[in-house]
């Protein structure tokens, strides 16, 4: 492989952000220039617009709002639709991004959840799916008590890759069977009412390929096997396995290279045993 | 009484083990973080976390060398008694973190795997792949997802912490957030708040921290009265990635496995790395520690790097500090086996295949050992008094902190894998105390008068609103974080100089002084990050002239803290007489240096500058020896050391004899 | 205020799992025994007219078998998987994975199908048995006629370049989204799980798919291309072959003459294109 030290970079970078300066507001686009350097990614380019907001045309502007924390892929922060893929910022580098397209660089906020402002989007619905799914350990409590259940290579080399899942929504922004539930705040009504209205619509919509594969981490641990009844209730439950549509996009965009559809078709397996049985035994 | 709440501030693996800790002692919590707690820099943890096992303890391994590897690591700037709680805690830790469900690693029979890390002889690392810290967040996380479905914890993520409440005794009675989407400031009185809010490395520009470490909610409490202790105390971990946004870490089995550390000796030779000569490339740690060739230990191999880039001017790059860490000579199979992990995050970030192409390295700021000062309760044995309320609480009554922004366990310097044992022991004993604590007050918080939160909410909401209504064309704060982050690279970390030090406070209080008149870019009242960003900012000068302040005026060596100007001597002498005697005055002033410098440094926030006072140590149980690694003549002073510990019936200090007297079994707590 | 979720969405597993079996069994069963039939013709007219008896043997039964077994599972997968692609939001333009494309092809193919199945049935069984309709309908729906299986599938399938092409289509897609479907069920209901698995039963998929598909260009070559429906001395030997199978069967009491009258080609010629054509000679006798 050839590394070359000197090709001919642009001196300029173009970036078209589609901005929204509120949810329920219209979205459009404006370009941005930002001077090319050498290494670096999505990020650095947001922190030059933001230390210098002005559009291409040189009209000050506020500056674009993104999330971003770790900067290094593991903390699921700056997802984003960079031209067109789904994908972190962090890790993607401008150029590799220049060899798609050399004219221009592509931003948009994540299509599946509501945009708070231009690239940062309301993931709630994501972590509530956790929730519903029951992700963790249902231990007593956390006195000592002596070490956990003795577990196999073979078990933790299949629960790591599951438990790497950083809740960055890749793989829902990716699937055609996840769409998006933005709701209207209604005349009147206070904020705990809009949102157990929100959290309603949410718990009967779509899990996504992440809470699914939780639920399958949980119920392979001796412990989590536990309360495995509840986590597939969850998952026969409105908005459950049922929805998926094997298009396997997910694990195709998963940035951990999660094992998705691996979860998907074991999730199958175990609710195909659980309804039978609640059927048959019940 | 009301219903009592205590907040806890910051979503990391202390904030998250406190929150836990506490619903389970049945106190309602209410938890705000700047970032959904799962996304907190504590993911970013690679090696693992330490505690004595069955295994090492078979080889002669104990709590006690835990302990007291963690206070000799830490150069025996730490109040002992927590730090060996600690060390007794590591096990029932680990316990608990397995049965949370960490996919650690195994061994073939099933048991938990374990590495070695820096500092020590013994395999006590457990290890869940190469994101330990992510694995181990996550099983807080989801316990504490299971305590908020239970109606237990309150979530208030996207929150910024904008300082304590503090009523008219000093005593907090909670905090005011800031809803970093809706912009909304509002009261949350709490009758303990507990601060988690980790490290403050964008006070450096770029380091190996996430962006949220700012450093600004501790810095909070310090304007506000805390005390900020041994602020001086930096980590800085040799090899990291230099990135245009963030310095990620390189971890240091790339030189374990015979990576290689040069430059080339013509300064910024243009050529290609792999075309340059062997005989035109300088090996520089191989050449200067000819021993241990490029496996010096981190603090001297930090230092090598860096001088050789600063002082020698022979950086790779003209605009950037980088030298090569090169690992191309090993066969990529060979690499692929042992290293492919960490190589491919080189190669995601950098684009570039560092099997055949040298990697470009520089150390970085990597952890704050100093933080807000707190109390602690000890017991007759030597340990912490669980329960006690003064555990972990700040000179301010009712305001707690733990993890990385406490300055309790690790000294002057870091051991590996310590840190994500001290988070997560903080934050569990931290709870039984602010049960006691809130057991003993009369009055709930919520019911106090609402002027108290009025108030508080009014000044921050002012703050705001000035920022705000401030005309364009002022100071631009991102370009004054970089200038700060410039000044405190340069000055505060690896190597210090008094008259650096000196230059850069002021040049620091210049750039506090143009922040103040920032203006914003953003004025809206929606998600604007760019006033909570001036904001964070403003409050990082408070912290970074601490950090200044401390360095300034600490004059000597010790742990993360290096002055060239006050190191200890090496051994000249090679007649054994005079290399004796060199070794006595050698022993004289390292006894003269602890008297003078072994103690904590305190710094406080008083009309708006550092005032700097120095507090004892409490080190009766592992008496001070010096640290001789790598040092010429060590073997002699050693030997003189131990003669005097002898003469005066006290341990040499390598912790056995003080374990002889306190058996393990005595000790451990049930 | 939160209102109860409705039927469906409570019970959107139980749905869509009986949405996954129907499409196997028994819609797809029956697409392989329906084409398995119709192939036979290659087998000549009378083995194709002897099993079109053996259908209708059962009487007054069939309809009843006709709407368990074919129509209200077939209704069923059909209108429920409109349902299911009115959900999604296919996206293989921007992720242009090959599982990703297979799924929107499956929706694709699912909607060619029903459609298809729709005609089809319009086509040859005019959907509903009224004198009225079907003179309403003719020439477009209602070309076949049980008893004269062989000569008026094979008119029907001639009647226009374009039937042949919207069957040979209508097949494929048919086709593919049993193949393929077969596939996504055995990920649905658990079968086969690892990737590499999955990659295994891609072969499973593509063998069935190839198998079925042959059969479905056997069974439509057998109408479109084995005999020309101009040639009328071959079409007059068909028709012969179907009167002696039916007049035996009317002589030994199998089939009533009502039947007959209903399950005869009420018209036939070379091609029913033109008004002309209706009337041409070699019209079957009314019984």
């Amino acid at each position: 492989m050839s590394t070359p030290t000197v090709t001919s970079r642009p001196e300029w970078i173009n970036v078209r952000i589609l901005r929204q300066d509120g949810p329920g507001q219209p979205s459009y686009w404006q370009r941005f220039r930002v001077r090319y350097e050498p290494e670096m990614n999505v990020i650095s380019v947001l922190q030059k617009i933001a230390a210098d907001p002005r559009t291409a045309e040189g009209k000050p502007v506020a500056p674009v709002a993104w999330e971003c924390n770790c900067l290094e892929e593991v903390c699921g922060a700056c997802t984003m639709v960079i031209n067109g893929r789904v994908r972190q910022s962090c890790s993607a580098l401008i150029d590799r991004l220049l060899e798609e397209n050399p004219h221009e660089i592509e931003l948009q906020p994540m299509s599946k959840f509501p945009v708070v402002r231009d690239l940062v989007v309301d993931r709630q619905r994501l972590f509530r799916a956790l929730e519903r799914v029951k992700a963790w350990i249902p231990v007593d409590g956390y006195y000592d008590m002596g070490p956990g259940p003795r577990q196999s290579q073979a078990a933790q080399e299949a629960a790591y890759p599951l438990s790497k899942c950083m809740s960055c929504g890749c793989c829902l922004e990716a699937c055609p069977q996840y769409s998006r539930i933005e709701l209207v705040r209604w005349e009147g009504e206070t904020d705990e009412q809009f949102e157990r209205r929100k959290l309603a619509a949410y718990d009967r919509a779509f899990l996504g390929a992440h809470a699914i594969s939780q639920a399958i981490l949980f119920n392979s641990h001796p412990t989590g096997k536990n309360n495995a009844a509840e986590r597939l209730e969850a998952l026969i439950g409105p908005g459950g396995i049922q929805l998926c549509g094997n298009a396997q996009n997910c694990v195709a965009v998963c940035p951990k290279e999660i094992p998705l559809t691996r979860s998907i078709g074991l999730a199958g397996r175990q609710t195909t045993i659980y309804a039978l049985k609640k059927f048959f035994d019940k | 009484m009301a219903q009592q709440r205590v907040m806890v501030v910051g979503g990391g693996l202390a904030g998250l083990s406190a929150a836990m800790k506490l619903a389970e002692l049945g106190i309602d919590v209410d938890l705000m973080s700047l970032t959904p707690v799962k996304r907190s820099h504590s993911v970013c943890a690679q090696g693992g976390i330490n505690s004595v096992n069955d295994q090492t303890r078979q080889e002669g391994d104990s709590e006690w060398k835990h302990f007291d590897d963690t206070v000799y690591g830490g150069d025996f700037l730490q109040h002992q008694p927590p730090v060996k709680e600690m060390a007794y805690w590591g096990p029932r830790i680990i316990d608990l973190m397995d049965r949370l469900g960490v996919p650690f690693n195994r061994t073939a029979e099933g048991f938990l795997d374990r590495r070695r890390f820096g500092g020590t002889l013994y395999k006590r690392t457990a290890f869940a792949g190469a994101t330990t810290g992510q694995q181990l967040l996550y099983a807080l996380d989801e316990q504490v997802r299971r305590w908020k479905g239970a109606g237990k914890v309150r979530m208030f993520e996207y929150w910024d912490f904008l300082g304590p409440i503090l009523d008219e005794d000093g005593v907090c009675c909670g905090c005011v957030g800031q809803d970093l989407v809706t912009m909304e400031i509002r009261a949350f009185p709490a009758d303990a708040v507990v601060l988690a809010t980790g490290g403050c490395g964008l006070i450096f520009g770029r380091s190996t921290m996430s962006m949220s470490c700012t450093g600004s909610a501790v810095s909070r409490a310090f304007q506000l009265g805390a005390r900020y202790a041994n602020g001086e105390f930096i980590q800085v971990h040799p090899t990291a990635i230099p990135g245009a946004d963030k310095l990620r870490l390189m971890s240091e089995s790339a030189r374990g496995e015979g990576g290689r550390v040069w430059v080339p000796r013509k300064p910024q030779d243009p050529r290609d790395p792999r075309e340059i000569p062997e005989e035109e490339r300088y090996y520089f740690l191989e050449e200067r520690y000819p021993k241990y060739g490029n496996l010096v230990p981190r603090d001297i191999a930090t230092r090598e790097i860096f001088n050789i880039c600063v002082n020698e001017g022979l950086s790779v790059e003209k605009d950037r500090m980088c030298v090569y860490l090169d690992l191309t000579h090993i066969p990529r199979k060979e690499l692929d086996r042992k290293l492919g992990g960490i190589l491919e995050i080189y190669e995601k970030f950098q684009g570039v295949d560092p099997r055949t192409t040298p990697m470009k390295i520089f150390p970085a700021v990597h952890y704050s050992m100093g933080g807000l000062w707190v109390d602690y309760e000890r017991t007759a044995d030597g340990g912490l008094k669980i329960g006690s309320p003064r555990n972990h609480v700040t000179n301010i009554p009712g305001l707690y902190a733990i993890g990385e922004c406490d300055y309790q366990y690790h000294g002057a310097n870091r051991l590996g894998a310590n840190s994500l044992l001290s988070c997560i022991f903080s934050g569990l004993i931290v709870a039984p105390g602010i049960k006691n604590w809130l057991a003993a007050q009369k009055k709930a918080a919520s019911e106090r008068p609402a002027s108290l939160f009025d108030q508080a909410v009014r000044r921050q909401q002012e703050r705001h609103d000035e920022l705000l209504r401030r005309a364009p064309g002022g100071e631009n704060p991102y370009l004054i974080h970089q200038e700060l982050g410039d000044v405190m690279t340069r000055s505060a970390t690896v190597v210090r100089h008094n008259a650096q030090l000196r230059e850069a406070i002021q040049k620091v209080q210049e750039l506090y002084e143009r922040a103040k008149r920032c203006s914003l870019s953003d004025t809206g009242n929606w998600t604007n990050q760019n006033v909570v960003f001036t904001k964070a900012l403003l409050d990082m000068f408070p912290i970074a002239l601490t950090i200044l302040e401390g360095a300034l005026a600490r004059d000597e060596c010790r742990g993360a803290h290096y002055k060239p100007e006050f190191a200890m001597p090496e051994l000249k002498a090679t007649d054994p007489v005079e290399r004796r005697r060199e070794a006595e005055q050698w022993c004289d002033r390292f006894e003269e240096n602890t008297r003078r410098w072994l103690k904590t440094t305190i710094a406080q926030w008083i009309d708006n500058r550092v005032v700097l006072s120095y507090e004892d140590v409490d080190t009766s149980l592992i008496p001070p020896r010096p640290r001789l690694y790598g040092l010429v003549g060590a073997e002699v002073i050693e030997q003189v050391w131990r003669e005097r510990q002898a003469r005066r019936g006290q341990p040499a200090g390598d912790g056995k004899p003080a374990e002889e007297r306190r058996p393990s079994q005595q000790v451990v707590r049930s | 205020m939160d209102e109860k979720p409705s039927f469906w969405v409570r019970h959107e597993f139980l749905l869509r799992r009986l949405h996954s079996l129907t499409g196997l069994v028994p819609v797809g069963a029956y697409m392989v025994i329906h084409l398995l039939t119709n192939a036979s013709i290659w087998n000549g007219p009378a083995s194709f007219q002897a099993a079109v008896y053996q259908i209708h043997s059962l009487g007054r039964l069939l309809p009843v078998i006709e709407w368990t077994f074919i129509f209200i599972p077939i209704l069923f997968h059909g209108l429920y998987g409109l349902v299911i692609i009115s959900e999604s939001q296919p996206n293989s333009g921007t992720y242009p994975y090959v599982s990703n494309i297979r799924y929107t092809l499956q929706r694709a193919t699912g909607l060619i199908a029903f459609l298809f199945i729709g005609w089809h049935v319009f086509h040859m069984h005019g959907w509903i048995h009224s004198e009225a309709w079907r003179q309403l309908i003719d020439p477009w729906g209602g070309q076949f006629a049980p008893f004269n299986a062989a000569s008026t599938a094979t008119a029907a399938m001639q009647q226009s370049m374009w039937v042949s092409v919207v069957y040979v289509v209508g097949v494929a897609a048919c086709v593919y989204h049993l193949a393929n479907g077969i596939w996504t069920m055995g990920i649905t209901w658990g079968l086969w799980t690892s990737p590499a698995a999955q990659r295994r039963a891609d072969w499973v998929a593509l063998a069935v798919g190839v198998v079925v598909f042959a059969l479905g260009i056997s069974a439509w070559s057998g109408f479109a291309l084995r005999v020309d429906a101009d040639d009328p001395q071959a079409m007059e030997a068909m028709r012969a072959v179907e009167q002696r199978m039916l007049e035996r069967r009317l002589h030994e009491g199998l089939v009533t003459e009502e039947e007959a009258r209903h399950k005869t080609a009420h018209r036939s010629g070379p091609r029913a294109e033109s008004p002309e054509a209706v009337t041409s000679p070699g019209q079957a006798q009314e019984p």
